[in-house]
């Protein structure tokens, strides 16, 4: 299966959550897996990196709303990175480009979670 | 792209579990490629098969079909592609209405499909369901 998962933190500290390949109903498990780990050990931001994505799916989206709902309880956000027109036009055609904070690079993700914490 | 006016027919059988849905993406793919397609509209109906097969997945899991499996076809033209996604993944039962209150993942494929490709259709079918799509080309 076309899959890659890491994760990286931005200079802020913000932990980023980079996929790669095809994130479907087979793959998105280990997306909602990290999620929940990094929600457990307490992080109140968190990034979605999806650059190197080249399918995304709505079993994706699923696990990013759910993920989005948590941290949100505690007041924090989760933000994505997501460069490619293709991938952001799932979000488009969902309407959930109205509900994340969608960014085109690490640096503006930064900048923008920064700005508004 | 026909012979003798019929159209082509591509078949493709997998079982309906989530590390299939891949390879009936990559089929569908093949055979949208082969048309008069836009790169949009070949993605469009590879996310539209790709949901398709997933609601499939999900209701055999649902139902505890482990054997259940998902036959895509599809029947190509110059101008038309009709895929034929037919599950055995079990009947698939309405939501009682208090718990729709929130977009799902069900829903949100659904939506998927319903913007990806210009005609849908779905039925029962003998133990499953059977989702037929259709997508114009050169539109």
């Amino acid at each position: 299966m076309n899959f890659s998962i890491d994760t990286y933190n931005l200079d802020s500290g913000v932990p980023v959550i980079k996929l790669g390949g095809e994130v479907d109903v087979y793959t998105a498990p280990q997306l909602k897996q990290k999620m929940l780990g990094l929600l457990e050990a307490g992080a109140g931001q968190m990034v979605v990196d999806l650059a190197q994505v080249e399918y995304f799916d709505s079993t994706a989206l699923g696990v990013l709303i759910g993920g989005l709902k948590r941290i949100r309880e505690r007041d924090g956000n989760l933000a994505l990175i997501c460069p490619s027109p293709r991938i952001r036009r799932v979000f488009e055609i969902t309407g959930l480009d109205k509900v994340f904070d969608i960014y085109s690079s690490a640096d503006e993700a930064k900048t923008g979670m920064e700005a508004s914490p | 792209m026909e012979a003798n006016g019929e159209p082509a027919v591509v078949e493709l059988r997998i079982p309906c579990r989530p590390e299939f849905v891949g390879v009936a993406r990559l089929a569908i793919l093949g055979v949208a490629s082969r048309m008069k397609f836009s790169y949009d509209q070949v993605e469009d109906v590879r996310l539209a098969v790709g949901e398709a097969c997933t609601t499939s997945v999900e209701w055999a899991e649902r139902n505890k079909r482990e054997t259940a499996d998902i036959l895509v076809r599809s029947s190509i033209t110059d101008t038309k592609l009709t895929v034929d996604i037919i599950d055995s993944a079990g009947e698939r039962e309405e939501k009682p209405a208090e718990q729709e209150k929130e977009p799902d993942e069900e829903s949100l494929g659904a939506l998927l499909i319903t913007l990806l490709v210009d005609e849908v259709k779905v039925a029962p079918h003998d133990g499953g369901t059977h989702v037929t799509m259709v997508k114009y080309a050169g539109q």
